[in-house]
This record gives structure tokens, sequence and C-alpha cells, in this order.
């Protein structure tokens, strides 16, 4: 994959200082705002996105020189954010890492297969604008143990192929569909299990 | 009498545990593979096994209908954005620490 964004070409070895600066500025300005979204969605609040993409880009600052071009400077910006994050100690409690189990989400019963998510007949943009709905949202990807959760975030928010979220992280595309499927899994499992429209009338709660 | 009627209940409530016993074991066939249904990702002859399940399996319809409806919430989750002092304030940030080094 070769880049496409040509202007964003590291320097050659022998610009100055000041043409360091530029060509990372353009860096900087066109990628923040991606990387700061990925941030949030991994961290899931500002000071610990801010503090990410800091780290994100310090690190493509020091690498820049020996970034190749070989892949798109955002895949290679997600690259060192992801690491960035997997370093990252976590500054408050959360999901601790293990593995999700296709078994633990496999329904026992009627009543379970036919958990719903109270958005029948709206669209997601309209459903999303109960808080209710998106903090259930925000807490149950946030629960995710964080190498599925970069899974998720990757694929289902940023919206990246298998085979991108493959060269990120650095696992086959069999892998991350995998992944994929138990995270999603279980961000289903929490968002029904918050009995979000269960203990109240049918769409009491999106009014 | 009584004793070959009661046989065949049994035989007859054997026989339905085992279909559904069979039901079950195929939805669990289905949700492994509901995320790469979802993603049309299965060759045309598996999509249309699985549909002609969905439409007799109420269970597996709706479960489908929530984890699409998951992935589709992923989808569309809003992100504040940054604003120009903060963009500002953390360009300032970066360099300096990659000056100091």
């Amino acid at each position: 994959m070769r880049a496409t964004d040509t202007n964003c070409r590291p320097p050659a070895s022998s610009t100055t200082p000041s043409q360091t600066v530029k060509a990372f500025d353009k860096l900087y300005r066109d990628h923040v705002d991606l990387i700061y979204r990925f941030a949030h969605r991994l961290c899931g609040e500002p000071e610990a996105a801010k503090d990410l993409v800091q780290d994100t880009f310090l690190n493509a600052y020091r690498g820049f020189e020996r970034f190749r071009g070989d892949a798109q400077i955002s895949t290679w910006l997600y690259t060192i954010a992801s690491r960035a994050c997997l370093r990252m100690r976590r500054r408050r409690k959360g999901a601790p890492d293990r593995e999700l189990s296709l078994e633990e989400f496999i329904p026992t019963s009627d009543g379970e297969f036919r958990l719903q998510i109270p958005i029948d007949g709206l669209s997601p943009e309209e459903a999303l604008q109960n808080k209710e709905l998106r903090r259930a949202l925000d807490a149950a990807i946030d629960q995710l143990p964080k190498k599925y959760k970069m899974v998720l975030v990757l694929r289902d928010m940023e919206g990246l192929s298998a085979k991108e979220v493959g060269t990120i992280i650095g696992l086959n595309e069999r892998a991350v569909k995998s992944r994929l499927h138990r995270a999603r899994l279980f961000v289903r499992r929490q968002l029904s299990a918050q009995g979000l429209g269960q203990a109240e009338p049918e769409h009491a709660l999106l009014r | 009498m009584a004793k070959r009627q009661t046989s065949g209940q049994q035989a007859r409530s054997s026989a339905s545990r085992h279909q559904h016993n069979h039901r079950k074991s195929r939805c669990l066939g289905i949700l492994r593979q509901l995320s790469a249904y979802i993603d049309d990702e299965l060759a045309g002859d598996i999509c249309q096994e699985i549909r002609r399940h969905l439409g007799a399996c109420p269970n597996c319809e709706v479960f489908v209908t929530s984890l699409r409806q998951t992935v589709s919430l992923c989808r569309h989750s809003p992100v504040p954005s940054l604003s120009t002092v903060d963009r500002a304030v953390m360009r300032q940030k970066v360099l300096k620490a990659a000056q100091i080094r």
C-alpha cells in the first residue's frame, strides 16, 4: 500500500529543523481531529484522550524520518496511537484485560435471546439523542477489555476494514473478525442488560 | 391403556425435545456467524440458509436485529470535537517535548 497523501511524506534527512516543524505542522493539522476522535473513543473522556493525542504526535514526530511511506499516514498514526494506548496506565479502574469467550454470550433462555434495545422506529442518530442510551453505550464500550475495545472502535466506529485493523494491531483478518464478533456481542448484551425499555413502558426512555 | 398413553406421551415429548435441541444447536451455529452475516462476508448459499433460519426462528430474528442495532449505534456514536485552543496548546506541548530530548 503506497502513501496516497503524498504531501504528508516525511522530510528527507537533509532537511532543516524548521522544515521538519513545517512538515510536522501539516501532519498535525491534517490528522489531529482524526486522532482525537479515535483517542476519545478509546479513553472515553477528553483529558486522557488529549494525553493520548500528544503521545501519538510526539512519537510520530520522533519517528517521522523512519516512516517509509509504505502505508497511509492515517494508518501509521492509528498504529502509533494504538500502541501508545496499550502502554498508557489506566488512570481509573476499568475493565480487566481478559478473554471474552463466545460461550458467555450464548443465550440460555428465550428471554435472553429476545433482549431488545429500544430503538425500533428511530434512526441511530435520533436514538442517540437519548442520554441514557448514550451513557449505556459509552459504558458498555468502556467495560470492554482493551484488545476487544480497540478492534470495535477501529472497525465499527472509525469505519476501517478488517484488513486495515489487522495491519494496525498486528493480527490476521480472521483474528480481527473473531474479536470484533465477541466485542459486538458484549456491547449488545450490556445495552440490553441495562433493561432499557424493559422497566419502563415502551419508548418511555426515548421521549 | 393408561400406560400406553404415557409411553406415547413420553415418545412425543422426547421427539419434541430432540427437535427443540436440534433447533437450539442450529441457533447456536447461526449466532456464531452473525457478525460475518451482517457485514455481508459470507458466501451466498450460507447467507440464504441463515435468512431461511431467521424467517423461521423468532429468537434469532430478534437477536440479529439487536446486534445490527448495536453496530449501528456504535457507527453513529457522536464524539465531542477539539477546540482551536486545545489544538494549539497540544501542538505547542508536542513540539516542546520533542525539542527537549
